[in-house]
């Protein structure tokens, strides 16, 4: 769901591009999150809790909060809500602390 | 007025690793007096590793049986959860041919010992650590049974321990002034006077002053070290890895999170906590070079501690002479931590009277009037 008309804010998107979430395709505007693309095309679970492994959704989206880390281009633990989308990334949910190096790499 | 057998001045490992210790030995009316929280001098700020692997035979006998008891430490204090300990080993790195010699004179001295500890090539250190940067590296000394504990719960245990037996804690009572009347101490504090006729002298980058207080000269002396920790990612990096050469160590804790630190040869002698962006800096160049899967995890914080920095780089252990029933126990140079189980253990062995474990005459503050220095080569 995206918000096309609003009574104070103008949205100046800009053009569209592709990105994959967890290998499947999606669409987005360039210059706007990775947290809002996908909650445009309706994905809510960012992440898992790191003890229970319970669902974590957005939560502050201003970069503080570590509720929506993932893995991106194969960098582990990025803060999506922060992080600018660009044509052709790569993005992936992250199951426990994230993975810096993986033996054969 | 409070009125005990022992007073001991400083809430660190040390200083709560005595108070057990004299505690489980029978001596229970001790009082340790913190100026801040428990841990909130050098053993909260320190780099949490323990290692076996030391340049002279005393630290390498201090660490053996210091680690021995680390290793079972959970159950000796009853301590459940344990103090996470983790044993991926040390990696010292080795890049001069003098640094390849001292460290085989090291191993030798370790392992006539009993230390496992052996001498590894470029080639099987990167099996050890896959993404080692070895440029340059002429090989490293290992030891596996080095690793990880968790120093605030290791003080925790022992002070959990000691209150369980008697021992008083009181923390944010900051010692002022001692004065002496016979063999009786009074020790004034921002809240209230405590007595005894014995006072155990903790206080790490503190126990010069400390000593001043009695009329004490103790060439114990506050050096700035600096730390940083990352997030946490998943398991990576099994030993700490040091390097002499780089001046820096690296490990990964149980948790995940990387914490590293940096000496700086040139750091003033003075009592300075401050953390500096120049560290910052150099710590994270230094650390991607040498470890390269480190370049884009994110750093959670800093802050500095105070080594207390002896002379030969060695502990001050034992009453002073001059000072009937004033003990000091400090002057660990970077290295209380992981010795605080045997610290306690001698230190309340020679407050009762008691044969000591290990020799401790060396430990002695007359080495620094005799010449008698034993200097352990082996310190970032």
């Amino acid at each position: 769901m995206r918000i096309e008309q609003h009574p104070v804010l103008e949205f100046r998107r800009g053009k569209k591009i592709k990105f994959t979430f967890d290998g499947k395709e999606y669409v987005g505007y360039e210059g706007e999150t990775i947290a809002a693309a996908l909650h445009a095309a309706g994905i809510r679970v960012m992440r898992e809790s790191p003890v229970l492994h319970r669902p974590r959704g957005l939560f502050c989206a201003i970069g503080n909060c570590s509720s929506c880390l993932m893995t991106v281009n194969g960098e582990p633990n990025v803060r999506i809500c922060v992080e600018k989308l660009r044509p052709g990334m790569v993005v992936e949910s992250q199951k426990g602390k994230g993975v810096v190096y993986a033996a054969g790499n | 007025m409070n009125r005990h057998e022992v007073i001991i001045i400083g809430g660190g490992v040390t200083g709560c690793s005595i108070a057990y210790h004299l505690a489980a030995r029978g001596m229970k009316d001790v009082a340790v007096l913190e100026r801040a929280y428990l841990t909130s001098g050098a053993t909260g700020r320190c780099g949490a590793g323990f290692r076996h692997q030391w340049g002279t035979k005393t630290n390498c006998l201090l660490a053996k049986h210091a680690i021995a008891r680390l290793e079972r430490l959970a159950e000796e204090l009853d301590y459940p959860g344990g103090v996470e300990i983790k044993q991926g080993g040390y990696l010292i790195l080795a890049y001069t041919p003098k640094m390849e010699e001292q460290f085989k004179k090291n191993l030798a001295l370790q392992r006539s010992l009993g230390i496992d500890a052996r001498w590894v090539t470029p080639r099987e250190a990167r099996e050890i650590v896959p993404f080692l940067n070895t440029e340059g590296l002429l090989g490293a000394t290992f030891c596996a049974k080095d690793g990880h504990a968790n120093p605030f719960k290791v003080t925790d245990a022992y002070a959990r321990a000691a209150r369980r037996l008697g021992v008083k804690i009181h923390t944010y009572t900051e010692v002022q002034d001692i004065k002496i009347e016979g063999s009786l101490k009074t020790v004034i504090t921002s809240r209230g006077t405590f007595q005894a006729p014995v006072v155990v002298n903790a206080a790490g980058g503190h126990a010069a002053e400390i000593g001043r207080m009695v009329g004490v000269d103790l060439p114990v002396v506050p050096e700035r070290h600096q730390i940083l920790v990352t997030e946490p990612v998943e398991q990576v990096l099994g030993p700490m890895v040091m390097s002499f050469y780089h001046n820096l160590y690296c490990q990964q804790t149980p948790h995940g999170s990387f914490i590293m630190g940096l000496g700086d040869p040139n750091e003033p002698k003075e009592y300075n906590v401050r953390s500096s962006w120049q560290f910052l800096s150099q710590m994270a160049q230094k650390v991607v070079w040498l470890l390269p899967v480190l370049k884009n995890v994110r750093v959670v914080r800093q802050w500095a501690g105070v080594y207390d920095m002896s002379p030969d780089r060695q502990p001050v252990l034992g009453e002073v002479p001059e000072v009937p029933g004033f003990y000091v126990a400090a002057g660990f140079s970077g290295h209380g931590f992981m010795i605080a189980p045997m610290t306690g253990q001698l230190m309340a062995e020679i407050i009762l009277g008691l044969p000591t474990t290990l020799p401790v005459d060396m430990f002695s503050l007359s080495r620094f009037t005799t010449g008698e220095l034993f200097v352990e080569p082996s310190v970032v």
